[in-house]
């Protein structure tokens, strides 16, 4: 290292690998069309669970997964919980979107989630989710096979132009039909995200007619997208404080 | 789910060798976790059968079918081959209380000898990772297996009067479960009672009261359907998880209780041919109404994004024996009745679409007539970050759980229940740590920032944080914004990401520093050159020169090195010895350490 690349050094801080990703992640689907949307942490159980049409006694609501906040009570809007996914953002800016008249719509929302775990070298209480949106009239005719386009561009750019996508079936409350989304990444499949068209009765409960719209929607960890890429071993890493993390 | 591969051939004779099932199970179906190969010569498929799926494919029967008609191959179905003996007029009763019990079938079958299974059953049930109990009990067990139906039998002259009654628990009874649990019910869990008000078994576990012995000669075939929550909720409270109560869980169609109970029977007739079967009491008093489903090949294709013609849709409905009518590529079906998933258009979008393979679908960009608009937020955040950066702060993440603040979370799995109300603490303990890792950062002067979200009482907000080991400082995004410039657009960035990320040393390190007088002629370079040759391989940084004057024609290099181990704690005195050789070489050149 020569003495003007110290100087250098010295003056410019360093990025956290997660704000880099979640950069690129932004600018990747910014290019394909999509609007950044971000919202709470603290969101309220309509959003985070009844929205997107996960059942009454789905074990997602157990306190053991989810946490809840400690005297918010009353119904649905009231009761908060610290969000376990994105998706509880992308859902809000369609519904905004569509009240201002903006349909087709596609919202890309990259935050901060949390689940009630232990943790270890995979799991941490907070990681950081990537929820994608996409919805428009069904002339517009928005496809489960849009999104296979829109994802491998995505993982192409995140990983590198040899990178392969391919789907597997799957089953989430919010989506029909649901599919599992692998990458190909250095010969090895992995699981990356979750996803499939926006299940008729989100639709509906974000106030539009299923009838009359179709789009699909997915999401998955950002971090594991950095552990992935970069090969770092561990999600508690991300979180420590420590900068010998920031080596991007 | 555990399916043994032999035990499925029996009923799909064509299928392929388990590793290509395995494969087409994934992409078709859902995602096989391993295929083991078993001492037997049987080979084990642990599928993750999907939640959608669970009502019919937590069984080999259920498996069966899926794969023969996915795979368009013969199905043995096994019915015309159960012989139950002709039955006579029986004294049984069953009455049902409760709307949570959805059907309850039952018979008596007298002169049955409780011994040691056939092999086949063994062999079966070791492909299970179960243990073969007597060949009463392995009949239900291999029942559930093979058809999905969770079973028990009880022994007919422990129960009174042979009159049963299926209700929920008022509360407060004590009941000795098999395998010597002892528990209390609780209100509204279902069980089974005898004529004085005895439970004789749970929704999900049987009891002691009735239980088989060896000696046991009269029996008591009970084939039930329980609501799914109100199971889900009763093993919770108990504590309790067990195969039929798993199964019950995902719903299953009471339109099986029948099937299983000629399954049954004729398992145990089998096992004892001496055995004679009493009639069949049935009571079903809501009958799963027959459901049809309307899809077009237009929608589904729309849905898809993939051209399906009517033509394909009928193929696959023929292989799945599934009844339709078709009018200029409208589709009516008759919902089979384990088919519970089956509801809406999209249902069959699903159903087409993981038949036909996602890798049919075509990667076609979507071409939609949106506008985004700059997020705002985002626009701020990124403004705030791009100028602490540029005056030389780094970026952190530290947590978001405190160990005292104004929201609290109902439960949580570590000792932090409340959520920061600041970011500054968290970053004081940043910058500890990191001005601790000083010489491994290479700098004295730890900066850092973090900008994340706050929670106080009803509100929650995002901050910068931002400081070093003498002063730190915190304000609303908004605020550390106050002079961004109106007019400011988010530009695209560039980053190297190509970097392989490099784990550092869990083990501490330990610094040293050297300080050299050699001729002015003489580079630092040169210095650094020999200090490096003779560091080992222990060096994690440098030697990185830190101080450099002149003096009388000489220059003073002061140079620092880190030495960290990824295998073990360094110890001060193999350091010693490292920077004494070092010292030496340096002496060596006529140069004069400090």
């Amino acid at each position: 290292m020569n003495s003007e690349e110290k100087t250098a050094e010295k003056k410019s801080g360093r990025i956290h690998p997660l704000s880099l990703l979640a950069d690129e992640a932004y600018q990747a689907f910014s290019e394909m069309g999509f609007e950044v949307a971000l919202g709470p942490e603290l969101e309220s159980e309509w959003y985070n669970f009844d929205v997107l049409n996960v059942a009454k006694d789905h074990p997602a609501r157990d306190m053991q997964d989810t946490f809840w906040i400690k005297g918010s009570e009353g119904d649905a809007h009231n009761k908060k919980v610290l969000r376990t996914h994105t998706t509880s953002v992308t859902a809000r800016a369609t519904e905004k979107g569509a009240k201002e008249g903006r349909m087709p719509s596609a919202f890309i929302s990259i935050g901060k989630v949390f689940r009630n775990e232990a943790t270890d070298a995979t799991h941490e209480m907070q990681f950081f989710q990537i929820d994608g949106s996409m919805i428009g009239t069904v002339e517009d005719g928005v496809s489960l096979a849009n999104m296979k386009a829109v994802l491998t561009k995505f993982y192409k750019k995140m990983l590198g132009e040899n990178t392969e996508i391919e789907f597997r079936p799957s089953f989430f409350p919010f989506t029909e039909p649901s599919i599992e989304v692998f990458a190909k990444f250095k010969g090895k499949w992995l699981e990356m995200m979750g996803g499939g068209m926006t299940n008729p009765a989100v639709i509906r409960n974000m106030g539009l007619d299923p009838n009359k719209v179709q789009g699909f929607c997915f999401g998955g960890g950002l971090d594991r997208i950095a552990m992935v890429k970069w090969g770092v071993p561990d999600v508690r890493l991300f979180y420590q404080g420590d900068l010998r993390l920031n080596q991007f | 789910m555990k399916i043994s591969y032999d035990w499925l051939k029996s009923y799909v004779p064509e299928i392929p060798d388990a590793e290509k099932l395995g494969d087409i199970i994934t992409y078709h179906l859902a995602e096989v976790e391993t295929i083991e190969k078993l001492e037997n010569g049987d080979s084990v498929l642990d599928i993750k059968i999907l939640p959608n799926r669970a009502h019919d494919l937590l069984s080999h029967q259920g498996m069966a079918r899926e794969v023969s008609s996915l795979l368009n191959i013969k199905y043995n179905d096994p019915t015309p081959v159960y012989k139950v003996p002709t039955s006579s007029k029986t004294e049984l009763q069953a009455e049902v209380q409760t709307d949570k019990c959805r059907r309850y079938v039952a018979r008596i079958v007298r002169g049955v000898t409780v011994k040691p299974s056939p092999d086949w059953v063994v062999k079966h049930l070791e492909s299970m990772g179960q243990r073969s109990i007597n060949n009463i009990v392995d009949a239900t067990n291999i029942l559930m297996f093979d058809c999905g139906q969770p079973s028990h039998v009880y022994d007919l002259d422990k129960v009174k009067d042979s009159k049963i009654f299926i209700k929920t628990s008022p509360g407060g009874e004590k009941i000795s479960l098999l395998g010597g649990v002892e528990k209390e019910l609780e209100k509204d869990m279902i069980a089974i009672y005898d004529v004085d008000g005895h439970p004789i078994c749970t929704g999900i576990k049987g009891g002691v009261l009735a239980e088989l012995s060896d000696n046991t000669k009269n029996i008591i075939l009970q084939i039930d359907n329980f609501d799914p929550v109100a199971v889900r909720k009763m093993s919770l409270k108990l504590g309790i998880r067990t195969e039929g109560g798993k199964r019950f869980e995902n719903d299953l169609s009471p339109e099986l209780s029948s099937y299983g109970m000629l399954e049954l029977s004729a398992l145990i007739a089998e096992m004892c041919p001496e055995a004679t079967f009493e009639d069949i009491v049935d009571v079903y008093p809501v009958k799963q109404v027959e459901r049809k489903l309307s899809f077009s090949a237009v929608r589904v294709s729309q849905i898809l994004g993939l051209d399906v013609s009517v033509a394909q849709i009928e193929d696959i409905l023929k292989r799945y024996n599934i009844a339709y009518t078709e009018n200029a590529g409208s589709f009516e079906i008759v919902v089979p009745a384990m088919r519970l998933d089956l509801v809406m258009e999209e249902d069959m979008a699903e159903e087409i679409g993981r038949v036909m393979g996602y890798d049919k679908l075509d990667t076609k960009l979507p071409q939609v007539n949106f506008i985004p608009k700059q997020n705002e937020t985002y626009a701020k955040i990124s403004w705030a970050r791009n100028k602490l950066l540029a005056d030389g702060y780094s970026e952190v993440m530290t947590y978001s759980f405190a160990d005292s603040g104004e929201v609290e979370v109902m439960q949580s799995a570590s000792d932090k229940k409340f959520l920061r109300t600041n970011i500054s603490d968290g970053l004081k303990q940043s910058i500890k740590l990191n001005q601790a890792n000083a010489p491994l950062l290479g700098t004295e002067n730890i900066k850092i920032f973090e900008i994340g979200t706050v929670f106080a009482k009803g509100a929650e907000e995002i901050h910068v944080c931002f400081g070093d080991k003498k002063n730190v400082t915190e304000v609303s995004l908004a605020d550390f914004c106050k002079d961004m410039p109106s007019d400011f657009s988010l530009e695209p960035t560039n980053y190297n990401t190509e970097t392989k990320f490099t784990m550092w040393p869990l083990y501490p390190f330990i610094a040293r520093d050297v300080a050299v007088w050699v001729p002015s002629e003489v580079e630092s370079s040169e210095v650094a050159e020999v200090i490096k040759e003779n560091a080992g391989d222990m060096v994690m940084r440098g030697p990185e020169l830190f101080d450099e004057f002149k003096k009388e024609g000489k220059t003073s290099y002061a140079f620092r090195i880190v030495f960290q181990s990824y295998e073990r704690t360094l110890t001060d005195i193999e350091v010693n010895e490292i920077m004494d050789a070092v010292t030496a070489k340096l002496k060596e050149k006529n140069w004069q350490v400090r």
